[in-house]
């Protein structure tokens, strides 16, 4: 990805990682219209800032930390269902329509669950480590440590290791 | 690693169920640019926005204090002028403190790291504490530019046992406000009462996220 002012390069990037930005919506809003405001927030984000994007930069970094930040930052306004900007066109569909029958898509679900319960910094993390990132990946992501996403991390999976025995005793 | 296969069977389950339709909408790309300009008006900008309205709003109050002051230099004046001009100072490091908040705000760049831009944001956001205190040492002027030379030299007993006093008192509480009033006080009973108002609610999150920051940096959250 060298060039994403333009406009073909960019929607390659979004259909790429549209994954991403739906995953990272559900992890910070539980409202439906908060999930659209965001992913179009996320979107623009990517878009403003792909003019200052260094090619010689990695970019899933890259993307991880706008997408993120935007996420982090709209989850700390706690923004209303009612302050969605109206589209000019149709809006992104963020609604999870996923299959959720089954025992699969119940530990999804519970891990969903245990994801939202966190807090912002620590969703951030745990979406890296779920995303099957690097420990120094997701350190360059976020500006810690190395040792200290270990430690995050091994901490979180303790509660999360908590989580899923209270739920299933 | 089982975390992570439930995280691939989400990704798995997602493009079965093809519920993204993000780029149908990204496709309409003169509607994403119409967006575009209405997503200008985002929260930090809007808080430039706000900002640079205050700063103009605050040059014009100093601007008008200053001819005031310019048109009563006198001797019989000097408490007037002397007041006016402290006000006129407060507000103006007031302002050089807004300008340097906007220029912080459109240094904020998304692609730093998470905890770098959270912590510019969140910091930005108390940092309306710094006017805060800065312009209650303003307050015991407010209580001196009606004093005249006659009434200090008259040894009028009224000035002496009720309005130097209240000029005193305070002096006291807004000096005594510009040093207690930091992130460090937030929890403080006389803090939330003075800041317990919708529009400071966002400030005082802010400052509970700069220790959540510092914490997480430092592993103690």
């Amino acid at each position: 990805m060298t060039q994403l002012t333009d406009q073909e390069s960019f929607l390659r990037l979004i259909e790429e990682n549209k994954g991403i930005i739906f995953k990272i919506c559900n992890s910070y809003c539980r409202d439906k219209n908060d999930r659209e405001d965001l992913a179009q927030e996320i979107i623009y984000q990517l878009w403003k800032s792909g003019k200052s994007f260094d090619p010689g930069y990695k970019f899933s970094t890259w993307m991880y930390r706008i997408a993120l930040n935007t996420a982090i930052s709209f989850y700390r306004k706690e923004k209303k269902s009612d302050a969605v900007i109206a589209y000019p066109g149709n809006p992104p569909d963020m609604e999870d329509k996923t299959d959720r029958s089954g025992d699969m898509e119940e530990r999804i679900k519970q891990l969903q669950d245990f994801i939202n319960e966190l807090k912002a910094l620590d969703k951030a993390l745990m979406f890296l480590y779920l995303e099957s990132k690097s420990y120094s990946e997701i350190a360059d992501i976020l500006g810690i440590t190395e040792t200290n996403v270990a430690t995050k991390i091994g901490r979180v999976k303790e509660k999360l290791k908590q989580h899923f025995s209270t739920i299933n005793h | 690693m089982e975390l992570q296969n439930i995280w691939k069977a989400y990704d798995q389950k997602l493009e079965e169920a093809r519920v993204l339709n993000l780029q149908s909408w990204a496709l309409n790309f003169k509607s994403f640019e119409a967006i575009q300009t209405q997503k200008a008006k985002s929260k930090l900008n809007s808080l430039a926005r706000f900002k640079t309205w205050v700063i103009l709003a605050g040059i014009i109050w100093v601007a008008f204090l200053a001819f005031l002051i310019y048109h009563s230099l006198s001797f019989s004046k000097i408490f007037f002028v002397i007041s006016a001009g402290m006000i006129a100072l407060f507000n103006v490091v007031a302002i050089i403190v807004y300008i340097k908040h906007v220029i912080w705000i459109r240094q904020i760049d998304n692609s730093e790291s998470v905890v770098d831009v959270q912590q510019k944001a969140a910091k930005l956001q108390t940092s309306t504490l710094q006017i805060v205190r800065i312009l209650f040492l303003q307050m015991p002027f407010y209580t001196t530019w009606w004093f005249t030379p006659q009434m200090v030299t008259s040894g009028d007993l009224k000035f002496w046992l009720i309005s130097f006093p209240i000029v005193l008192l305070f002096a006291f509480f807004s000096f005594w406000l510009y040093r207690n009033i930091n992130h460090k006080n937030a929890n403080k009973k006389w803090f939330k009462i003075l800041f317990n108002s919708p529009e400071w609610t966002s400030v005082t999150k802010a400052i509970q996220f700069v220790k959540e920051i510092e914490d997480y940096k430092n592993d103690r959250g």
